[in-house]
């Protein structure tokens, strides 16, 4: 319960528990949880920015997010016994039965490693960029799904539920903390130019929250739906027509003096009279220029690889103008690989593909929120739902899902850096060494954005819901 | 938090405990002696919080606020005009309206929509691939007559619950309203298996419990419940009353039914007839029986190290495909299958296709044909084909055995290549094999025998027939389909599962309700549906404690906006208490008294004084209750989504009152995978009621969707309303919105003709239901004059009062 009333409650009780913890059997507990139990949000101004349970360290967050599972072992998770092993059954799971069925023999990384940045992390040749990034990124190897299937996946990385419904990492955030810039929504899904991810707008989805707290969906191949002005009305019509409408909502509203809907209503429309001004120009990454477009790789003859560098670029613009969470996805829906991380068969080939859309734009988009500052107060999250198998398939050449252990990074605000925490064992089978789960990873996020996990929760049939479900830790060696 | 804290808190000092001591497992209070009322129990209530009632609301608000709020609809010109004019007591007067709407189709078309929210009820899986349920629409149109013809809501559990029983089927797709993973969907391993069944049967649990009993009983998967008298255990007794159930379409039942089942006997004629005459023709031109899925071919022995079979075509053109193909040398006991890879065997083949899941020439000589475990060879394209095995050593051998894929071969060769030499011996081929039913060749690409062209065109001829009379004499039998449980007579054994894990099975687990609300009795003997009856039975005794408050609080909240209890799915320890519990106790027990009538409890509500009041706010009541909880006024708000798509096509007249079956389209596809692409402009179909649309889930309706329309990923049993810039972005700017604002102008037009001052009273009074006041028309005329009728339209569907229940 994080509307300002429900702040002030919140605090106010938490200072009366501490002083009369003794005395609560005199609370009339009726009136407590009818009162808890309303979920109304400040609904005059429900971006309104709101405090953080404890300093941030991070005021934004650009969530990069591979979808279709990219392969860990082939990217950041360097195994020598891997390739020593080469060839033969991982010891111990010789019949191993996962996702898509038997699997067959351990087959070394299809790219090379080599050390990368000052730390000397082995980073492989799919990603070589990101590696140079090496000394400013926290690798954490050690994280793990419950869910082996990708939509449900998803929504475990995602929502903290591997059910359809709950409120996405960026509503939950929006909730909590508002937004900082009244013209822009405060939460922007950015798709793939590919297409959406496999569990689609449950990624940024409210669930039970209040509407207004979903992402907004749109990148530069495809606008906020209804925002411009339709091209056969002329400018001044809308004006006028906006005017009278106002006149009317505001004695309308008149006769309901106190109606707060109805006054919050009014301020929507002209919130998204301002936004028809405010998103173009955030949007419009033309405006960037030759050398910026070169860093991020938007000059790319690769169409994909081009647009999808012009996302990069607008999650920049995005963050740089106040937007509190971005996601950013780099990959589509199930399409046997061919427009995601899902290398089932032929990984190789189509990893060659994946890997030089996804290289340069998002170190581009590393090396630039850098020198302008932002990673300072931005923390970038790269993730995925799941890793691949460090065996192919029986009779193919791709690796299975692998939900044991994969590895996802965090870079920028708050993070330490170069840093690696946790560990798969010595074939990137299975997450042994400071296991991770989505909740601590989600418990970090918040963390970082000043957010008590445990203490960011909203009523939803019968359960106080958090993004952590009732698990999480927060993963304090990953601090700066 | 707090809450969780206080209550953890408050357990652990012992002040509260996990016990029955709740008042929602108390029985309902017992109707008191005196004369009361809805009125009476919350006038108490404004005594007692020092409010005051406000005044009875005038005719125009009163008539707006009944068809909006049990209709869906705003009432025409002409009916309001009849109400304000109608020369009667007010009380006559209302009582007038309320049975005419009360009679009103319209009413179940509203109102289902709140049912279907409850439960989260759509027309795909949801999960990973979202595929369609095609046949689910029948359950949505079961709702809305259940509604329209007041189904007392005992039997309305009862059908959903145990409609089988009752040629209800349609109603059983209340209990498979929730996403479900399709079987291809899940892991092929024991886990993820096992898993996904758990998943499936506690999607029911959760429609059964919160929709029903208002209790969070899912909790309990993995541990005791902890506030509410619910263990693991009572769970997982909830689930053994559903252990049978399946997933899946099942027979509607009915007359469409009987007149399809009353032409079976015609079309098994056909069919014998038709499969005589090919019987007689094979025989005639003396032909082999066709081949079957698998195929043994049988020779002399002969030495060979290499067998083939060259595939020229496939039954249906498809591309090659094999599971298996095995060389045997020996015979009985000794018989052994050469060609196994594990034998050092080889299989090649022409091509293999490259697909998400390997069709590898190994997969010929894996040895398992195991779907679950093993796949099919592929070629990697249409038309030709060979696979070939090489064996380690020449082997005597006697037979090869082949069995289908994903196609069935139709022509081919099988040879071998005899040790030293190049040439290749045929052992078998299919030019003496009459053709299967499933061959779709055309006759001019078949060679038989030495048959005419003109006799095998008469063969594929009779074939296509006789596939045809069979696919419909298979319709036939299996009757018309509609999404809903089905369920088997043997249900599967119950395990309480250790901390919700399916591998952790403990003991076995009987039928039951939660204990704290009494048992079923010994049902898991006897027949399967027993249990499903009794859990009907059990909800719809008149002392139980939970089913007529639950339902009661429902109806109350879509009238005034809050519930007495505002957590509407949830009665337990974490839901709130009722602000009037004593009415509702009483609304309670008048509505079991009264036959489970939701009509009868309407009536009781639009009758009372609270609902008559004004909306306007008080400045000093809003003061001591801000939320209206305690009904000093009418509590005004937005309307639904559907409400408001609903009237903008029938303010431009173009809504199609088109009822029942298969729903209109908001997206490009009924399913499927992400993606979705939103239709934006419509033609008549897609001017039907909202309610007839085809809900997908997890996809948010374009324009609409973004006015709290829930997308069925999470039972909504109470809708949030939300307000943001996107949803004015698409009532300003949306092709559609603009399209009904053109067409609500030409109406006008029509109906008033050219001046700008009598078009916006109009315009008016269609869309607010109200005159025109002097400085709106004003505007707007301007507004007209300038810019033309079509952005008054648009002007008027974006007002607040155009989407406000007053």
């Amino acid at each position: 319960m994080i509307s300002r009333a429900g702040i002030d409650l919140l605090m106010n009780r938490r200072h009366f528990l501490s002083r009369s913890a003794g005395g609560l059997g005199g609370i009339a507990l009726a009136s407590l949880m009818a009162e808890e139990s309303s979920l109304e949000i400040d609904s005059t101004d429900p971006y309104r920015p709101r405090p953080s349970h404890h300093e941030a360290k991070a005021k934004n967050v650009v969530v990069v997010f591979c979808s279709g599972a990219l392969s860990h072992v082939d990217t950041f998770d360097y195994k020598p016994k891997l390739i020593r092993h080469h060839g033969r059954p991982l010891p111990g799971q010789e019949n191993l039965v996962s996702f898509q069925g038997p699997n067959g023999n351990l087959v070394q990384p299809l790219w090379k490693f080599r050390p990368r940045g000052q730390c000397g992390k082995m980073i492989s040749d799919l990603v070589p960029q990101i590696g140079e990034m090496a000394d400013d990124l926290c690798f954490l190897h050690a994280l793990t799904n419950k869910s082996n299937t990708h939509g449900p996946a998803e929504n475990v990385m995602n929502t903290g539920f591997a059910f359809d419904g709950f409120p996405s990492m960026g509503a939950w955030v929006n909730y909590a903390l508002g937004s900082t810039n009244a013209d822009l929504p405060a939460f922007v899904a950015i798709e793939d130019p590919r297409g959406m991810p496999q569990s689609g707008p449950n990624n940024w989805a409210n669930g039970f929250l209040p509407a207004a707290f979903q992402g907004t969906p749109f990148s530069t191949t495809k606008p906020i739906r209804y925002l411009p002005r339709p091209s056969h009305i002329h400018s001044r019509t809308d004006s006028e027509a906006r005017e009278a409408l106002s006149a009317l909502n505001e004695r309308h509203a008149e006769r309901f003096p106190g109606d707060e809907a109805l006054a919050a209503r009014i301020a929507s429309y002209e919130l998204s009279a301002r936004m028809q001004l405010s998103v173009p120009q955030v949007a419009d990454v033309s405006r960037e220029s030759a050398a910026m477009r070169r860093l991020y790789g938007a000059d790319s003859s690769n169409e994909t690889k081009a647009a999808f560098a012009e996302n990069c670029m607008l999650a920049r613009r995005l963050v740089e103008n106040g937007v509190r969470f971005v996601q950013l996805f780099n990959g589509a829906y199930a399409s046997g690989g061919n427009l995601n991380w899902d290398g089932h068969s032929q990984l190789k080939s189509q990893y060659d593909r994946h890997g030089d859309i996804l290289d340069q734009p998002v170190a581009g988009l590393l090396q630039d929120l850098k020198q302008r500052g932002l990673l300072e107060t931005t923390l970038v999250v790269f993730a995925t739902e799941f890793g691949r198998m460090p065996m192919f398939q029986a009779g193919t050449y791709g690796r299975d899902h692998n939900p044991h252990g994969f590895t996802c990074w965090l870079a920028g605000a708050g993070v330490k850096a170069p840093f690696s925490y946790g560990a798969t064992d010595e074939f990137g089978y299975a997450a042994i060494e400071k296991v991770t789960t989505a909740h601590d990873f989600h418990a970090t996020i918040l963390h970082l954005l000043g957010l008590d996990h445990e203490a960011l929760t909203v009523y939803h049939n019968g359960i106080e819901r958090r993004l952590t479900d009732v698990h999480g830790q927060v993963i304090q060696e990953v601090l700066a | 938090m707090w809450k969780t804290f206080c209550i953890v808190f408050l357990l652990a000092r012992g002040w509260l405990s996990a016990d029955t001591d709740h008042w929602a497992f108390e029985p309902i209070e017992e109707p008191e002696s005196r004369p009361i009322s809805i009125d009476t129990l919350v006038g108490e209530k404004l005594v007692e919080k020092g409010l005051e009632w406000s005044p009875e609301a005038d005719r125009r608000t009163l008539i707006r606020r009944l068809y909006l709020a049990m209709l869906g609809i705003p009432p025409s010109v002409e009916e309001i005009e009849a109400f304000v004019a109608y020369e009667a007591p007010n009380e006559i007067a209302w009582s007038r309206v309320v049975d005419r709407v009360l009679a009103d189709p319209r009413y179940g078309e509203r109102w289902a929509l709140h049912w279907l929210d409850t439960i989260r009820w759509a027309e795909t899986v949801g999960f990973e691939t979202n595929a369609p349920r095609p046949n689910a629409w029948h359950y949505r149109d079961w709702v809305i007559e259940s509604f329209n013809r007041d189904q007392p809501y005992d039997q309305f559990i009862f059908e959903q619950l145990a409609g089988d029983t009752c040629e209800a089927d349609a109603a059983l797709g209340f209990l498979v309203a929730g996403p479900a993973n399709l079987p291809g969907q899940i892991g092929r391993d024991e886990l993820a298996m096992r898993s996904a069944r758990q998943d499936e049967l506690d999607e029911v649990i959760r429609t059964v419990s919160q929709t029903f009993l208002g209790l969070t009983v899912g909790c309990a998967r993995c541990h005791d419940h902890k506030f509410d008298p619910i263990s693991a255990k009572d769970y997982y007794a909830m689930q053994a009353v559903f252990a049978g159930l399946r997933y899946g379409d099942r027979r509607r039942r009915g007359p469409e039914n009987d007149a399809w089942t009353g032409r079976v006997p015609y079309m098994t004629a056909t069919v014998r007839k038709l499969a005589a005459e090919l019987e007689a023709l094979r025989i005639r031109h003396g032909l082999k029986t066709p081949l079957g899925n698998v195929e043994t071919v049988s020779f002399e022995p002969l030495l060979a190290q290499t067998v083939r079979m060259r595939i020229n075509a496939t039954t249906n053109g498809s591309a090659a495909s094999l599971y298996e193909f095995e060389v045997w040398q020996g015979k009985g006991a000794d018989a052994m299958n050469v060609a196994l890879a594990s034998r050092g065997a080889k299989a090649t083949a022409s091509s293999f296709a490259l697909e998400n899941q390997t069709r590898h020439p190994d997969c010929l000589n894996d040895g398992s044909v195991d779907e679950r475990q093993a796949f099919a060879w592929r070629a990697g394209a249409n038309g030709p084909a060979w696979v070939r095995i090489d064996l380690v050593e020449p082997a005597m051998l006697e037979r090869v055995v082949w069995q289908r894929g994903y196609s069935q071969p139709a022509d081919y060769v099988i040879e071998v290549q005899s040790p030293g030499t190049t040439t290749w011996n045929e052992l078998a081929h299919t030019r003496d094999h009459f053709p299967t039913r499933s061959d779709t060749r055309a006759a001019a690409s078949i060679t038989l025998g030495d048959l005419t062209k003109s006799d095998i065109a008469e063969i594929v001829r009779l074939n296509g027939e006789l596939r045809r009379a069979q696919a419909e004499l298979a319709r036939l039998q299996a009757g018309p389909q509609t999404y809903a449980a089905s369920f088997t007579d043997k249900p599967d054994t119950t395990w309480l599962l250790h901390r919700g894990d399916p591998m952790q099975r403990r003991e076995v687990v009987a039928p039951s309700v939660p204990v704290a609300l009494g048992s079923l009795g010994a049902i898991d003997e006897g027949p399967e549906v027993r249990r499903r009856i009794r859990l009907a039975r059990h909800l719809a005794e008149p002392n139980h404690p939970l089913t007529a408050r639950v339902l009661v609080n429902r109806v109350w909240q879509y009238h005034f906006g809050t519930g007495f209890v505002d957590t509407p799915s949830d009665f337990g320890k974490m839901g709130s208490l009722p602000t009037h519990p004593s009415l509702l106790d009483w609304l309670a027990s008048d509505f079991m008294n009264h036959g489970w009538s939701i009509k009868h409890l309407h009536r009781r509500i639009l009758h009372s004084r609270t609902f008559l009041q004004s909306s306007r706010p008080d400045a000093l009541a809003l003061k001591v209750d801000a939320d209206t909880r305690f009904l000093w006024r009418f509590p005004p708000r937005r309307v639904a989504a559907e409400v408001i798509r609903d009237s903008m096509l029938a303010a431009s007249g173009k809504l199609n009152r088109r009822a029942h079956g298969v729903g209109f389209d908001f997206f490009r596809q009924q399913g499927g995978l992400s993606d979705y692409q939103a239709h934006e402009t419509f033609e008549s179909d897609g001017w039907r009621r909202m309610v007839y649309a085809r809900k997908i889930r997890m996809q948010a309706v374009d324009v609409f969707g973004a006015f709290d329309c829930p997308d069925a990923g999470q039972m909504t049993p109470r809708r949030t309303r939300s307000i943001t810039p996107v949803q004015s972005l698409g009532l300003m700017n949306s092709p559609f919105a603009l399209r009904q604002a053109g067409f609500f102008a030409k109406r006008i037009v029509a109906e008033v003709g050219g001046d700008p001052e009598a078009q916006v009273s109009r315009a008016i009074e269609i869309a607010l239901n109200r005159q025109a006041e002097v400085e709106e028309r004003r505007t707007l005329a301007a507004l007209a004059r300038d810019h033309g009728l079509d952005q008054v339209c648009r002007v008027l569907f974006n007002t607040s009062e155009f989407i406000h229940l007053p």
